[in-house]
């Protein structure tokens, strides 16, 4: 479902991500991990198309990001780290406007925005003003967006910032149940437990480079450290590139 | 376990016109709820800008029509010229204003960076942008040119196709240089990333010469009575290299003109409406080609320009002033300090913000550009002196907009940052006496010399100088103890953006009391003067025998004057100020 296929991007004389490659199946949630300039809000940029990259290919259910975005797009939800509304509409509104965007029929887009607005609880404010959301009730809100037209691919980048523990949950359940069905996640994040408890693979960048990538039990196989916390292994891996260097 | 499709049957790719329609019903949702939340919650300002407006359209339509009648009457060919000059400046001007606003559109907002995640067409978002951008950059000629060309249509008697043409005319002209901008900005990016703002530079710099040369060129070495025929004669003569047939702006002035033409009955003139038509079918069809170009440019540039800037280092930090900042921390007493080095953290915001000291250097700059014209015409006395009051009153107005739109924000914006600053041995007054100073020293020193240059280029005995550096003086303190005053009386701590901040109540309040004092001020320093001038040259009677006008146009009427000048400063500075310092205090955050 998401492919990276020899990935670099520079920026000017500095390299952000090397030859990244990495292919990540339907119906798995990916984790990407990694100090801060490690190089995962590239990677993300790239995966959703608002950064090309400088060498190598990224593609979405076999559609290029560059050579062809829309059609990548068009099976793609993607969170950021800093959600993005119109103010001046209602969160009602902005979730037509995404249906609409994706030319979902107009039965169908109703009740995907009802079963929408009832998973993450935005039956309170829907019909408000965005201008006077929360940043957690902003986060809820771009979930349900980028859930509506039932994505193959969703991108998370830094999903729970903002959340109170009971969204937390909601997406936490959400995520679970859609990888069952086959969605593919690929998440940024910086909260290890969640990586721990959720992810079925991990991916570990340090300085552009992909140093890790695997399950948690093949982290701690590699690593020799039979039980212990994805927090030790993650700076176990992340200080030896520092030692390297 | 993967029971979904990998190409769900839910969801579609639009087709353009369908994604055409969704962005135009968004548009109108948006304007709507901005509308609809400016009844509701901004009643004054609303309320000001319709009327300031409709009161700023009929004295322009009033000022047009004296003027189209005069030149009528005595210069009727060279409409042609000033409808050339006016629309190429007008040109060159949306060229670049609307460049810039569809930059910061379509490469720094987040409704782009949300678009372009979304499995929309590149030239659906720069057509959304586009006619977001064109409209910001052309409601000024909307506002400034309807009144002119209703009042011309109205001194030459046109009829009634005149009138229904005017807007399709104003409109397919303004997509043309506003696609040229548009364009301009999209390859920019695309292809000169690393030197975008080196070639704007370079645009700028050439369209600032070409002003500069045109209106030295016009108005030096011209020593002849101003609106005599002569100097109309003189004055035109050098305006014809603004009428080029290549430019859109001929084929809109002599549309207009053809327009304008009545037969010998006074009916419509038929060759000359086909004429028009001609002139309109040419600026529709550029309009088209070029809306064609840039939403194929669009189409081949815009994500790939979008990446390579995002893809750019931050510039280096500037630190060429970094001793200024450290001589004004350390300088005077350490009990000062904390108060200092506040002054110099703001100072360094104000360096690195280019849209406050961009703004602050052209609009200053232009008015230092018509001081410096003032020299070509030649005034008796009286008219030197109230040119003199009214350039006096255009620096107050300029500087109450940047008291109003920069400094009055600056206290809600400290008030979000008050986790640091409340942790620091910093005594709340000092922020406020901080942001004061910043606003009344940094407006100083350049209102003072535009001032001084007004006055000197107008020729002005040095007393009346000295009489208006004071009222500058008191204008500076006033304004800066109305905006930081009201800015920590009124707050608004949830708030980031310092523009929506402005534009709110309190922004608002503090534009319309700016305004009063500056009226107040000019006022009660120029009637004394006035009346002083008048009774010297036509004799002390005139005025009034005796009384209080008799007394006003007297030697004590302008001492007087500046008294009240000082009070006014001084209450228009305090009051406020004391208002705010108090209320700051009490603020719980």
């Amino acid at each position: 479902m998401i492919e990276f296929d020899h990935v670099t991007r520079t920026y000017g004389p500095k390299t952000a991500v090397s030859d990244l490659t990495l292919a990540i199946p339907r119906g798995e949630l990916f984790a990407l991990l990694g100090p801060n300039g490690a190089g995962k809000t590239t990677t993300i940029r790239m995966l959703v198309g608002l950064l090309h990259p400088s060498r190598g290919a990224v593609r979405v259910c076999g559609h290029d990001l560059v050579k062809d975005p829309r059609a990548a797009h068009l099976h793609m939800g993607y969170v950021p780290d800093e959600p993005c509304l119109y103010d001046k509409l209602t969160g009602r509104e902005f979730l037509w406007f995404i249906a609409d965007m994706f030319g979902m029929p107009r039965r169908l887009a109703t009740s995907r925005i009802d079963r929408e607005i009832e998973h993450f609880e935005l039956g309170e404010f829907a019909d408000d003003l965005a201008e006077s959301y929360s940043l957690g009730m902003k986060q809820r809100l771009v979930f349900a967006a980028s859930l509506l037209h039932d994505p193959d691919v969703l991108v998370l980048d830094e999903p729970m910032v903002g959340l109170d523990p009971r969204s937390v949950r909601i997406v936490k359940d959400l995520l679970s149940a859609r990888t069952r069905e086959g969605m593919t996640v690929f998440m940024s994040t910086h909260t290890l437990a969640m990586a721990e408890e959720m992810a079925d693979r991990v991916g570990i960048m340090v300085r552009g480079q992909l140093r890790f990538l695997g399950t948690i039990a093949e982290l701690r196989e590699q690593m020799s450290l039979e039980s212990t916390t994805l927090e030790h292994l993650y700076l176990e891996v992340t200080s030896s590139r520092s030692r390297e260097s | 376990m993967t029971t979904r499709s990998v190409t769900p049957d839910a969801v579609r790719l639009l087709s353009f016109e369908d994604e055409s329609r969704l962005f135009m019903r968004l548009r109108a949702t948006l304007a709507w709820e901005t509308v609809r939340s400016m009844l509701t919650d901004a009643r004054l300002r609303l309320t000001l800008v319709v009327v300031l407006s409709g009161l700023f359209w009929a004295a322009l339509y009033g000022l047009f029509l004296e003027g189209f009648s005069f030149l009528d009457a005595l210069h009727a060919e060279v409409i042609s010229l000033l409808f050339n000059a006016f629309f190429s400046s007008l040109m060159v001007m949306l060229v670049f204003s609307t460049g810039i606003l569809v930059y910061s559109g379509m490469y720094c907002s987040t409704e782009a960076r949300l678009l372009l995640t979304l499995p929309v067409r590149a030239e659906t978002i720069h057509a959304h942008k586009f006619r977001e951008a064109m409209w910001f950059s052309s409601w000024g000629f909307v506002l400034l040119g309807s009144p002119m060309l209703t009042a011309y249509g109205v001194v030459r008697h046109a009829e009634w196709p005149y009138f229904v043409l005017l807007l399709p005319f104003m409109i397919s002209f303004v997509i043309i240089p506003a696609s040229v901008g548009s364009i301009c900005c999209m390859a920019l990016v695309a292809w000169m990333t690393r030197l975008r703002m080196h070639a704007l530079t370079i645009g700028v710099t050439i369209a600032a010469v070409a002003a500069i040369w045109l209106g030295w060129t016009m108005f030096s070495q011209t020593n002849v009575d101003a609106m005599s025929a002569a100097w109309f004669e003189r004055t035109f003569a050098r305006l014809a290299v603004t009428e080029q047939k290549l430019f859109p702006s001929w084929w809109l002035s002599s549309g207009l003109i053809e327009a304008a033409r009545t037969d010998r009955g006074g009916g419509i003139a038929g060759q000359a409406l086909f004429e028009s038509l001609t002139f309109l079918a040419l600026l529709v069809a550029n309009a088209l080609a070029l809306q064609l170009l840039a939403g194929w440019l669009a189409r081949v540039a815009y994500r790939k320009g979008f990446s390579q800037l995002s893809g750019e280092m931050p510039s280096r930090r500037q630190r060429r002033l970094r001793w200024f900042d450290q001589a004004l921390g350390h300088a005077g007493f350490a009990t000062g300090r904390p108060l200092r080095l506040l002054l110099v953290k703001d100072l360094r915001l104000f360096r690195r913000d280019i849209s406050q000291w961009s703004q602050f250097v052209i609009f200053f700059g232009l008015l230092g550009l018509y001081f410096v014209n003032l020299r070509a015409f030649n005034y008796n006395n009286s008219y030197a002196s109230m040119i003199g009051y009214l350039n006096l009153a255009v620096v107050g107005l300029i500087l109450s907009t940047f008291t109003t739109r920069f400094v009055y924000p600056m206290i809600s914006l400290e008030g979000r940052r008050f986790w640091i600053l409340g942790l620091l041995p910093v005594h709340r007054d000092q922020i406020v006496w901080s942001k004061f100073l910043f606003s009344f020293v940094g407006g100083l020193l350049p209102c003072c010399l535009l001032v001084l240059l007004s006055d000197s280029m107008l020729g002005l005995p040095w007393r009346l100088i000295a009489q208006h550096e004071v009222c500058c003086l008191m204008l500076c303190m006033g304004l800066s103890g109305i905006a930081v005053g009201l800015g920590a009386r009124m707050p608004d701590l949830r708030e980031s953006s310092p523009s929506k901040i402005s534009s709110g109540f309190g922004g608002t309040l503090s534009l319309v009391i700016s305004s009063l004092f500056i009226m107040s001020v000019v006022v009660v320093a120029a009637v004394p003067t006035h009346l002083f001038l008048i009774s010297n040259t036509m004799g002390s009677g005139v005025v009034a025998p005796n009384g209080i006008l008799a007394w006003a146009g007297g030697p004590w009427g302008a001492t007087a004057g500046v008294i009240l000048v000082v009070i006014l400063g001084l209450t228009a500075t305090f009051v406020p100020l004391v208002l705010g310092l108090r209320a700051f205090r009490r603020l719980e955050v």
